[in-house]
């Protein structure tokens, strides 16, 4: 191979299943705050991961992937008021299904055209996709956005609903963070980082760039589809304006701009760093979220495109000598 | 060797409006020879080759790659069939590194199972460059580019190469290093079709040369015969009147 | 008919609003290849600007045009030389993100500085109206249509007509060529942006008297502007005239006879159809290379 990979698969995989287990314990240890934190921290790291496929696999950034959490959240507490009866443990998984069968229609109706844009066409466009999503949903008296839609409980009585969701949360993180691992390590991911790369040459070689990209963009759009599901579910009560959120929008492409774009770990660094400075650090100060974030935006774009991760890369990267022939 | 040619072109025309880029060019290709193209500024070289991989599609004639009509055929379709190009402005995947780049040839490229691995070594090793493994597409010379190119298109485990200007912009060692890879790629049974410049080298190398002039095939035959070949002096040079003038 | 008459009357006065506010915009999309996530805001700073000098110097708003348009054309030039120069890259994804981390941030500051209650500049005309042929003209509105058609016309003619057009024009179809002929690049650029921020701010004077606005719609007019390039063509005031004119035709007729809440789905439909079929507007780019 070309280089030694940083971990091996053995060892990342021990180093993670610790991770897991230590989060997944970390609510009876922390007060509810900080549960509350973690819930965001976690989901916004799967949301991340979950953009990722699309945005930094493939190199289309899309602005707009709140479509899919509005479309995930609404499809599946519309289908659930319809069904009052659902038994509490069914509840979650009917959701999921319909949310993400929901997005995965939505996903697979524009993909062909939306994914002829790049770059910051794509951007906009799916930011454009992401405003008709939630003014149609809003203006539409029967998907009741702008009245507002309550989702049934899913959490077992005896349970604390906040460490529920925590946990919830860290499975679908986990789940999200695998499936992402298998695409990178396969055929599949060579070929979209080919597309990232240089879409036409890749095209020239073979790669079959338009049945990826759709492919790409369905999985991402489903996955976000279903981390929906489970936010709307943990707000109980959901409104337009509570879904489709363009700072979501934003945040999502920051992530990965903080992280290191195109990375595994990328989105999900620069998700708990996000959360972690406007949750803990400026929490009290709210009037400051939009510059700080507005900041952060600049001096990554300036200083640091590469994120985290690739700050750590060059620092690490000895100069290369190239052999003489 | 079978006789059947690996591709046949025939009665190829390429108009743009009011322009004729290619007019009724028609040639085969045996299998595992080294064919050049040759001609004066402006013949239509790269609308020619242009017009074979798809790029374009022609306004007349066909193109066939073994028993495949492959006239005006998708890009990507082009290489599952098994043809490769090489472009003579090459466009590596800066941010992998050599082996990762080549790797993508062997990954996709033509149909059929194939052992990934040992696919990408014996292309780096065709084109020479095993030595670059490791190193980042992004700090590699002209030279180094132009191998890395062709060691991806034979990645691809494609059966005919269309290599364009392989040695443009490249001093003599860097030429004849080129030059070598290619007959290496040709001992490996894979067909090679080059657009090139550099005469000594053509001469050298190939086993036919076609030329071409204002879009049409003014020359066909072995390098000897065409390089004494009336019209194609005339062709690059001008008749001696017109030298006198 | 005369219900059909007056939208349509109402939808050009809007419209003409709308291609004031995006030629700025456009110019710097067809000459910089920049998407100005940014302009939203220096639109509102306009607004907010005039609000101020009309009230400290007792001015009609309009009339502190000159002024706005200076403020804003130094802080365009800086902002261009020193950041977003910085931040261009081959995909132009990093000079949006910037610009758009430049949006947050300057939204923030005006939230401090002004609070983010909805505002509104109300000049001394500010109730009178008069009829046309039955139809009801705003005097406030036809004043912003009119300023908005005199400034699309002046900026028409500077890049037509004078050498810092030629120069702006020649600089955006072959970049390289104009830098081998001694053009300073780098400063074209800055004067484009400058001239640029200039406009969208007169524009933010225009808007602030008929409409009310609040930091939070500096996303609305971005957006708006992005519509109204892609639409009518990037890089000329003709362009964001005709795209313009066009998005303030169909937001009324939608707001009329769909329902109140429809003109913005119609103005996002119309955003991500352009872009898959005619991304460079129905007059395309001003500063295509001609063969």
């Amino acid at each position: 191979m070309t280089r030694r990979p940083a971990l091996t698969t053995a060892a990342a995989l021990l180093i993670g299943v610790f991770c897991v287990a230590l989060l997944a314990a970390a609510p009876t240890l922390m007060p509810p705050f900080y549960v509350r934190v973690g819930q965001l921290m976690l989901y916004s790291a799967a949301l991340g991961v979950a953009w990722g496929i699309l945005g930094g696999f493939a190199g289309y950034p899309s602005f707009g992937h709140a479509a899919f959490i509005g479309v995930g959240a609404f499809a599946a507490g519309l289908t659930e008021a319809r069904y009052p009866g659902l038994k509490l443990e069914l509840r979650l998984v009917v959701g999921l299904a319909v949310g993400g069968g929901a997005c995965a229609v939505l996903s697979a109706a524009i993909a062909y055209p939306i994914l002829r844009l790049r770059g910051t066409f794509f951007a906009i466009a799916m930011l454009g996709v992401s405003h008709v999503c939630a003014e149609l949903n809003n203006n539409v008296d029967a998907l009741q956005g702008a009245l507002g839609l309550t989702l049934a409980n899913i959490a077992p009585e005896a349970w604390d609903p906040a460490t529920v969701f925590y946990e919830l949360y860290l499975a679908a993180g986990v789940i999200v963070l695998f499936i992402a691992w298998e695409i990178k390590r396969s055929k599949f991911g060579a070929g979209l980082l080919a597309i990232r790369e240089d879409e036409d040459t890749a095209r020239m070689l073979g790669v079959p760039t338009t049945r990826y990209k759709n492919a790409a963009f369905v999985i991402s759009a489903v996955l976000t589809g279903m981390l929906g599901v489970i936010y709307a579910h943990s707000l109980g009560y959901i409104t337009t304006d509570s879904v489709y959120r363009d700072d979501t929008n934003l945040n999502l492409v920051v992530f990965s701009l903080l992280g290191g774009i195109g990375t595994l770990a990328g989105p999900v660094i620069g998700a708990f760093l996000l959360v972690f400075i406007t949750q803990v650090v400026l929490g009290n100060l709210l009037d400051f979220h939009l510059f700080a974030t507005g900041l952060l935006l600049v001096v990554l774009v300036l200083a640091a495109p590469g994120g985290i991760l690739g700050l750590l890369r060059t620092m690490r990267r000895r100069p290369t000598v190239v052999a003489a022939e | 060797m079978n006789d059947a040619p690996i591709l046949r072109v025939e009665g190829l025309s390429k108009r743009f409006r009011g322009l004729v880029a290619i007019d009724g060019v028609s040639f085969t290709i045996q299998p595992g020879s080294i064919t050049s193209i040759i001609g004066p500024n402006g013949a239509g070289k790269s609308t020619l080759f242009n017009l074979v991989t798809g790029y374009l599609s022609p306004t007349t004639g066909e193109v066939h790659f073994r028993n495949t009509q492959i006239t005006g055929i998708a890009t990507n379709r082009i290489a599952e069939l098994g043809v490769a190009r090489a472009f003579q402005i090459a466009r590596p995947f800066r941010d992998l590194s050599v082996f990762d780049n080549v790797r993508i040839g062997a990954l996709f490229g033509k149909r059929g199972v194939r052992d990934v691995g040992a696919t990408t070594s014996r292309a780096l090793d065709l084109a020479g460059i095993a030595h670059l493994s490791a190193a980042p597409a992004n700090t590699l010379t002209v030279g180094q580019l132009r191998h890395l190119e062709v060691a991806r298109a034979i990645a691809t485990r494609a059966d005919l190469l269309l290599a364009d200007e392989p040695c443009a912009g490249l001093n003599p060692t860097e030429t004849a290093a080129m030059i070598e890879v290619l007959r290496q790629i040709r001992a490996s049974g894979v067909t090679v079709l080059l657009v090139e410049h550099d005469m000594p080298s053509v001469m050298e190398v190939s086993d036919r040369v076609l030329v071409l002039d204002a879009g049409r095939m003014i020359a066909d035959g072995p390098p000897a015969e065409v390089a004494a070949d009336a019209r194609v002096i005339a062709a690059y040079l001008g008749t001696p009147d017109a030298a006198d003038a | 008919m005369h219900l059909v008459a007056q939208t349509l009357a109402d939808g050009l006065v809007l419209g003409g609003i709308y291609a004031l506010s995006a030629v700025g915009f456009s110019l710097i999309f067809g000459v910089l290849h920049v998407i100005n996530l940014s302009h939203g805001i220096l639109v509102l700073i306009g607004a907010y600007l005039a609000l101020m000098f009309s009230n400290a110097l007792h001015l009609d708003p309009l009339l502190t045009t000159p002024l706005v348009m200076v403020v804003l054309f130094v802080v365009g030039y800086a902002y261009q030389l020193l950041l977003i120069q910085r931040s261009v890259d081959s995909s132009h994804l990093g000079s949006m993100l910037l610009t758009f981390g430049v949006a947050l941030m300057l939204q923030n500051v005006l939230v401090w500085v002004f609070s983010p209650d909805v505002k509104s500049i109300t000049p001394s005309y500010g109730f009178a109206s008069f009829h046309v042929g039955g139809l009801t003209f705003d005097v406030v509105r036809l004043s912003a249509l009119l300023t908005s058609l005199v400034m699309l016309s002046l900026l028409a003619a500077l890049l037509k007509y004078s050498s810092l057009g030629r120069i702006i024009r020649a600089t955006a179809q072959q970049t390289l060529a104009a830098r081998l002929c001694g053009v300073n690049v780098n400063h074209v650029f800055a004067l484009t942006f400058a001239v640029s921020a200039a406009f969208a701010g007169a524009a933010g004077i225009v808007i602030g008297i008929i409409l009310p606005f609040a930091p939070a719609d500096e996303a609305f007019w971005t957006l708006n502007a992005f519509v109204v390039v892609v639409l009518g063509g990037v890089g000329s005031p003709a362009g964001a005239l005709i795209g313009g004119l066009l998005l303030g035709i169909v937001n009324t007729l939608t707001g009329q006879y769909v329902g109140p809440a429809f003109p913005n789905v119609t103005m996002f439909l119309i955003l991500v159809l352009m872009l898959l079929i005619r991304p460079n507007g129905l007059l395309g780019n001003a500063f295509s290379p001609s063969r």
